[in-house]
């Protein structure tokens, strides 16, 4: 596994989550993928360009999501995904992927990212743009997230 | 280059000269000067400049900090760095700070011109993107079809479409990245793109993977012909496109509402394609 690929990753993620008022932020799962995903509830992605060329996807359970996008709201309770916890949802990727960009800039390697896409739906699969997929788990406060990254 | 509201500050009345010389000359208005921090600070809040040019070494202390509490009361004025010293850590120093661009002395009148007009002519820019982006892309897809498929392609502008489109079974997005950063979607049934695949390839054994390739790699040149037609109305544009992610199953929901986003759908005789694609206006963040 190439590990200068997803450790960029792994850093925002630990570092944005407890900004944004989560606690417990843990590494559940780290392993490498065929280039088809399966994932249900949320899905964003966004498009790398650069000096590494690619695309990252975040997949998050409908449930989590809710969680996520109330926490972003300052508490606010979200009883269904609505523009609004979309919203935040949205701007959450684009602010893991911008972090990302900032650690990989660290290590000489010059990025930059696209707006975030964003479906929702069951079993949704996904192929990335090349064939091994880096994956890594979360458990967020409880909340699955999961990064799949796909970067040349 | 008119109108813009210039400050400048330096601790060398020589260096404010050839700086004020070489701006007047692009007929741009020098409203303030200042020799330190202080007076920097005080002016800047009295004056509220559009530019100012803020040299890194001031006899009350740095540029960086300078900027920061000018920036802390005037989030719209725009910083551009002008220092003899020039190297790694005082650039990533003054990025952070908020400062847009770095220059070292002495600054070239092209290099001045080329970094105000960058920092300035985001607005024009995106005016022009959104102009001309509706046809590139249209132009794009309609030229790739009549080539590939042929028949009749007629394209439809959904008038106002929706926070949300439901998937017809396979959906590609590739993400736009320049000086106004977007993102193109394409979605059609397996259906269709199965049609298509067979008819370009001349082969009905191709099955749904080839077809998952085909939309993948269609979306690729829409997108990458459409950004190369709008690159081509102004460089700076800086247009690229990200690889594809393709996304396939039932009942998907794809958000398209959350940026200024225009949809489109395509007929062909081999079924319905749509289209969606959108700019943001973002801003300069460095130069």
């Amino acid at each position: 596994m190439d590990v200068t690929i997803i450790n960029p990753f792994i850093a925002s993620i630990t570092d944005v989550m407890p900004q944004l008022g989560f606690q417990n932020i843990n590494l559940k799962e780290q392993s490498e993928k065929t280039k088809k995903i399966v994932a249900s509830g949320i899905v964003l992605t966004l498009g790398i360009v650069g000096d590494k060329k690619g695309n990252v996807a975040y997949a998050i359970d409908t449930e989590g999501a809710k969680q996520i996008a109330s926490i972003m709201m300052m508490g606010m309770p979200v009883e269904e995904l609505d523009d609004m916890a979309k919203s935040a949802i949205s701007e959450l990727s684009n602010m893991l992927t911008a972090n990302a960009a900032i650690n990989f800039s660290n290590d000489n390697i010059v990025v930059d990212i696209s707006p975030p896409t964003m479906l929702t739906g069951e079993s949704i699969e996904l192929s990335m743009s090349r064939d091994q997929v880096m994956c890594v788990e979360f458990d967020v406060d409880g909340i699955k997230i999961e990064i799949n990254v796909a970067l040349d | 280059m008119e109108n813009i509201r210039v400050m400048i500050v330096d601790d060398s009345t020589f260096s404010i000269a050839v700086l004020k010389r070489m701006l007047q000359k692009d007929g741009i208005e020098v409203v303030g000067t200042a020799l330190n921090m202080s007076e920097a600070i005080q002016k800047a809040q009295e004056i509220k400049p559009d530019l100012i040019t803020m040299d890194m070494t001031l006899p009350d202390g740095d540029g960086i900090e300078c900027s920061k509490q000018i920036l802390n009361h005037l989030q719209d004025t725009k910083i551009i760095a002008i220092s003899a010293m020039m190297d790694e850590e005082i650039i990533q120093r003054a990025r952070k700070a908020g400062i847009k661009g770095y220059l070292q002395k002495p600054v070239d009148q092209t290099d001045l011109d080329a970094a105000i007009e960058r920092l300035f002519e985001g607005d024009e820019l995106y005016g022009i993107l959104k102009n001309n982006f509706e046809e590139a892309f249209k132009e794009s897809i309609f030229s790739f079809l009549k080539r590939e498929i042929g028949g009749e392609v007629v394209i439809d502008k959904v008038a106002d479409h929706p926070m949300t489109t439901c998937s017809s079974g396979i959906s590609v997005a590739i993400g736009i990245i320049g000086r106004h950063d977007g993102r193109l979607i394409m979605d059609m049934s397996e259906d269709t793109a199965l049609a298509m695949t067979r008819k370009i390839l001349q082969d009905d054994g191709q099955q749904i993977d080839e077809a998952i390739n085909f939309l993948s790699e269609f979306t690729n040149v829409i997108g990458g012909n459409a950004c190369s037609l709008l690159n081509g109305l102004n460089r700076s544009f800086g247009l690229r496109v990200s690889p594809p992610t393709v996304f396939r199953g039932k009942d998907i929901i794809i958000s398209i509402g959350d940026i200024m986003s225009e949809s489109f759908v395509i007929k062909t005789d081999l079924g319905e394609v749509f289209m969606n694609v959108g700019f943001q206006k973002g801003v300069v963040e460095w130069m």
